[in-house]
């Protein structure tokens, strides 16, 4: 099947359809709300979730026995928000650093996690498969009854966040102005942080504990470079989100043996790379033209204001000078010569130049800044 | 014990070791979860090395994989430097990219060989003993045991030649840099030292473990000391004993020994988190208990030294002005008096000569900020111990 | 200056990590005074404003507006955090951040409206920062930055103002416009409380002074207690300002 195809099945074909509407939804809220987790600084606080996550999937299979998906997870959820809370914990009670708290409950519940799974393997137990998918997702394995939990959390999260918007601006910008102001900061950091746990718990079974974090950071950081406002962010974030989870899905499902999680992961990667690079403001090209420009710009004026200081020793400005007295000055080039000719500062005639009126000006202008400057 | 346990023991107790020495400088130098980071992101050095060797024990391998881990940390600074995302972010975003561009080369084609993403993350240990190294036609041991073995000695013999310069450049950048150590060669020899050492165990116990074992007993040590040699020899000590006890344990289970060996790290440090003797979680609310008495003690001394008005030192005006919330009036009282610093006479309290000389001490030094001052106090008065 | 008092902290302690960082300070602000509170590195200049404002909670003692708690005489007061505080790269432009004065009069769940957003553009002229509105902050001057939170502040229309080292990162002419602002503020019947680091420019800014170093040391108008002697009391070298008469 290639990619046009998938796109005229994808209307009609119910797994098609369910698995599409289910990365489109996911990537839409954990985008939006991966944006408060990168502008809290706790971008890795989701890694640590995921992987925490994954003893209370075991754990919940082992009480109930059963393989329905919202069972499962809310074995996750508990036990992710057990992990967050240590992590918390540790960093407060204790000298260890965050980095060292994160990098320790991520992997000891990680690797109790996988004890409890392979533990369950070896049970005779018929109904074990299947929970393999928590590690790395299944988008397969979505069924129409996730895509509808997914909803309703999406739903959820998008009632919250709007009715708290301004309540999670102000803790995410200045959290001790927002505590003058009498808001109880502590109830509004507890609502985001179970949110972000809902998010990543939603989507275990999608694309995995270890590339949940990447759903989470990837479309919020892009949709960062290209606003400077919270609302345009988090909306562009779940954008970028919910389009790496239909295009991920459509590229898996166009080639044999592609599973959707990375390639969803990898569809955000290359709108963190474009917005890195593209992004008009922020991006590393666009600097990179302005830094080179400015450098010319520089190189111009320098060499403006060399030919200033001759011209100046002459009563008539527009006296011509040899070209070759230039070539003792540093930052001289043909290029900005001609540059400078361009600009209709200079004229030249034959080997000579001289100084137009607005060349004179210009330079005067720009010695009167500098001299203004040095004050 | 069969041989095969033994090996098996003994590779795992040779990983424990060869994580413990990177991963104590890991913790010291808050950059625990690098070593996440780059546990993940090897795979695709992996995957390109197995491509080239079809040996996934081969040193090419190992020294791609490690390659790729330092390329990591490259990356991760390069994006940092740029301003565009906060710190931590540039790991959340390099590292599951690079893993999943080894999934989907491991999908598309490495299908019908041996390697499946699993082993990668959860290795496979009880696998490790039947994979033989034959020197012309000799078996002399476990291909793993050879390999971290080699890695270890490597470490061992780095830590041993740059420990100075390690432990100064952990602790004192600046002075390091001073000195002529450039930190910048430390920094990235410690990242190829531990990508290496992630290479050479993800085979036998998996990234993740590796990861556990790095971050878990030296965070536990760190609890217990903060003294560099004894906390190297204490993450080695925790390792060794959760490789060997978690090897028992998964094999009365019947599950998992990487699982199991982490779990085992998770018991250690959850034990040590608790019951550590002044860092633990117990010891630190005690001595938050103990300090919240001191200080308020010493409030309401200065308090009285204060105020001369009489009913500024009734003993009704302890509850009513100064607004105790924390600690109960009547339990500062006992102290006081307990410790002859103040006498009650008819409801009004009045410092003792003692009580006074202590006040005026304590303002004394916490003013002047000299904490060396205070310790001096804590052995005069009993009440600072704890 | 008027009789009543505008601030009043009893027998406060407060410590960090159990470490006490206030002792037993009293003190009394009246209304409409312009007060520097000054003090070497960590006296504890910020933390008694923090726990003024109920940032921080003190061990002991009490702290009371116009004779009542803090959390029923909230509107009263506003507040201009240290620069450092605040994430400047987050997303958000300067009249956005102005706004943000007027959640606390608005309460849990409601949005600011036309009302609001007329009040922040007023607040924005009067700092001089209205052509800078659409700004992201990050691309504003130290200078420009701590005049949004000062128009921040000033949206507040409380009656106290507490400001926490205002002047530090900021050039010369904000430093005036800053103080000329908080002189009209004083001249309005407000009582504006200032962390004050530069000793020089208290006598020309400031008509009242509190000296602290962990203790309160003195507080009163600058004419009577600004002297060689509370200085080297508070700063404890031998500690002389040369005061322009």
């Amino acid at each position: 099947m290639d990619i046009q195809e998938y796109f005229s099945l994808v209307f009609s074909d119910y797994t098609l359809r369910t698995i599409t509407l289910g990365t489109a939804i996911l990537g839409a809220v954990t985008g939006m709300l991966g944006s408060f987790a990168v502008l809290r600084k706790q971008s890795l606080l989701g890694d640590a979730i995921s992987h925490a996550a994954l003893p209370g999937i075991a754990i919940s299979f082992l009480i109930t026995g059963a393989k329905d998906s919202n069972t499962l997870l809310l074995g996750a959820l508990v036990s992710g928000l057990i992990g967050t809370f240590w992590i918390r914990g540790i960093i407060s009670k204790t000298h260890l650093k965050s980095d060292t708290a994160l990098g320790l409950i991520l992997s000891l519940f990680f690797g109790f996690g996988m004890l409890l799974l392979t533990f369950i393997q070896k049970q005779p137990n018929a109904n074990q498969a299947g929970l393999d998918k928590y590690l790395f997702g299944q988008a397969a394995t979505l069924i129409e009854s996730d895509v509808w939990m997914m909803a309703i959390v999406t739903g959820i999260c998008l009632f919250v966040l709007l009715l708290f918007w301004k309540e999670f601006k102000i803790l995410l910008f200045d959290k001790d102005y927002a505590k003058t102001l009498g808001f109880n900061t502590k109830a509004i950091d507890i609502l985001i942080t179970s949110f972000i746990v809902l998010a990543i718990v939603l989507g275990l079974q999608t694309v995995g504990v270890v590339l949940m974090s990447a759903m989470l950071l990837a479309p919020a950081a892009a949709a960062r470079q290209w606003t400077n406002s919270l609302a345009t962010m988090v909306f562009l974030a779940a954008i970028f989100g919910a389009f790496s989870g239909v295009f991920g899905t459509a590229i898996s499902a166009s080639q044999d043996n592609l599973s959707t999680g990375p390639v969803i992961v990898l569809v955000a990667a290359v709108f963190v790379f474009v917005s890195f690079v593209f992004s008009p403001s922020r991006g590393l090209l666009f600097k990179q033209i302005r830094f080179i420009k400015n450098r010319r710009d520089l190189q111009l004026h320098k060499t403006l204001s060399f030919m200033y200081n001759i011209a100046e020793t002459h009563d008539d400005i527009s006296h011509p000078h040899e070209i070759k007295i230039l070539n003792n000055f540093h930052g001289f080039t043909k290029g900005t010569l001609k540059k400078l000719v361009d600009k209709n500062y200079v004229i030249l005639e034959g080997s000579t130049w001289s100084l137009t009126n607005d060349g004179f000006k210009t330079a005067l202008n720009l010695y009167n800044q500098l001299t203004k400057k040095d004050e | 014990m069969s041989s095969a346990q033994i090996e098996i023991q003994l590779i795992a107790s040779l990983v424990a070791i060869a994580c413990a020495i990177p991963g104590t400088f890991l913790v010291l130098r808050k950059m625990a979860m690098i070593s996440d980071a780059i546990s993940h992101s090897i795979l695709p050095g992996i995957v390109i090395g197995f491509f080239i060797t079809q040996d996934l024990n081969s040193p090419l391998l190992i020294l791609l994989a490690a390659l790729t881990g330092v390329i990591t940390v490259v990356l991760v600074e390069y994006i940092q430097k740029t301003g565009l995302v906060k710190e931590d972010t540039a790991i959340g975003l390099v590292f599951p990219v690079l893993f999943s561009i080894g999934v989907l080369m491991i999908a598309k084609k490495a299908n019908d060989v041996h390697l499946d993403i699993d082993a990668v993350l959860l290795g496979e240990l009880a696998l490790a003993p039947f994979d033989r190294l034959l020197i012309s036609g000799v078996d002399v041991g476990p291909k793993s045991l050879w390999i971290i073995g080699s890695i270890l000695c490597i470490t061992v013999l780095l830590l041993l030649a740059f420990f100075k310069e390690l432990k100064l450049s952990t602790f004192d950048k600046g002075l390091a840099a001073s000195l002529g150590f450039s930190p910048a060669i430390i920094h990235y020899g410690l990242m190829t030292v531990s990508s290496i050492t992630t290479v050479g165990a993800f085979d036998a116990v998996g990234a993740i473990l590796v990861v556990a074992l790095m971050i878990a007993p030296a965070a536990s040590a760190y609890l217990l000391t903060t003294d560099l040699k004894k906390m190297l020899i204490l993450s080695i000590i925790f390792g060794v004993l959760s490789a060997i006890s978690g090897y028992w344990f998964a094999h009365w289970l019947d599950a998992s020994i990487a699982g199991s060996i982490t779990t085992m790290l998770g018991v250690l440090f959850l034990i040590v988190y608790l019951f550590a003797p002044s860092k633990g979680i117990i010891a630190v609310l005690y001595r938050e208990k103990q300090q919240r008495i001191e200080v308020s003690l010493l409030t309401f001394l200065l308090h009285l030294k204060n105020h001369d008005d009489e009913n500024e030192r009734h003993v009704n005006h302890l509850n009513e002005h100064i607004n105790w919330q924390k600690v109960r009036s009547k339990i500062v009282l006992d102290l006081a008096l307990k410790n002859n610093m103040i006498m009650i006479d008819d409801s009004i309290v009045f410092l003792t000569p003692k009580g006074d000389k202590f006040t005026t001490q304590a303002i004394d030094y916490i003013i002047t900020n000299e904490d060396a001052q205070i310790e001096g106090m804590k052995d005069d008065f009993f009440l600072f111990r704890g | 200056m008027s009789n009543k008092i505008a601030v009043k902290v009893d027998d406060l302690t407060v410590a960090y990590n159990y470490k006490p960082v206030l002792w037993d300070i009293d003190l009394e602000i009246p209304e409409s005074v312009l007060m520097a509170i000054v003090g070497p590195n960590g006296a504890g200049k910020s933390t008694l404003i923090k726990s003024i404002l109920g940032i921080l909670k003190p061990i002991a003692g009490s702290v009371s507006i116009y004779g009542k708690s803090y959390e029923k005489q909230r509107s009263l007061v506003a507040y201009v955090p240290q620069k450092g505080s605040v994430d400047w790269d987050f997303p958000t432009t300067a009249l956005d951040v102005v706004m943000m004065g007027t959640y606390g009069s608005l309460g849990w769940i409601k949005r600011p409206k036309q009302k609001q957003k007329k009040a922040a553009l007023e607040a924005l002229e009067k700092v001089g920062m209205l052509p800078f509105k659409g700004r992201q902050i990050s691309q504003l001057s130290g200078g420009q930055q701590q005049r949004i939170f000062l128009a921040r502040a000033l949206v507040q229309d409380a009656s106290i103002y507490f400001m926490d080292e205002p002047f530090q990162g900021v050039d010369a002419t904000t430093e005036i416009a800053i103080i000329n602002i908080l002189k009209e503020l004083r001249k309005a019947g407000k009582t504006v409380i200032v962390v004050h680091h530069d000793l020089q420019t208290v006598p020309e800014y400031f008509d009242w002074v509190t000296f602290l170093n962990v203790k309160k040391i003195a507080t009163g108008p600058v004419k009577d207690i600004f002297n060689d002697d509370n200085l080297t009391k508070t700063y404890g070298i031998n500690y002389k300002v040369s005061i322009q008469e």
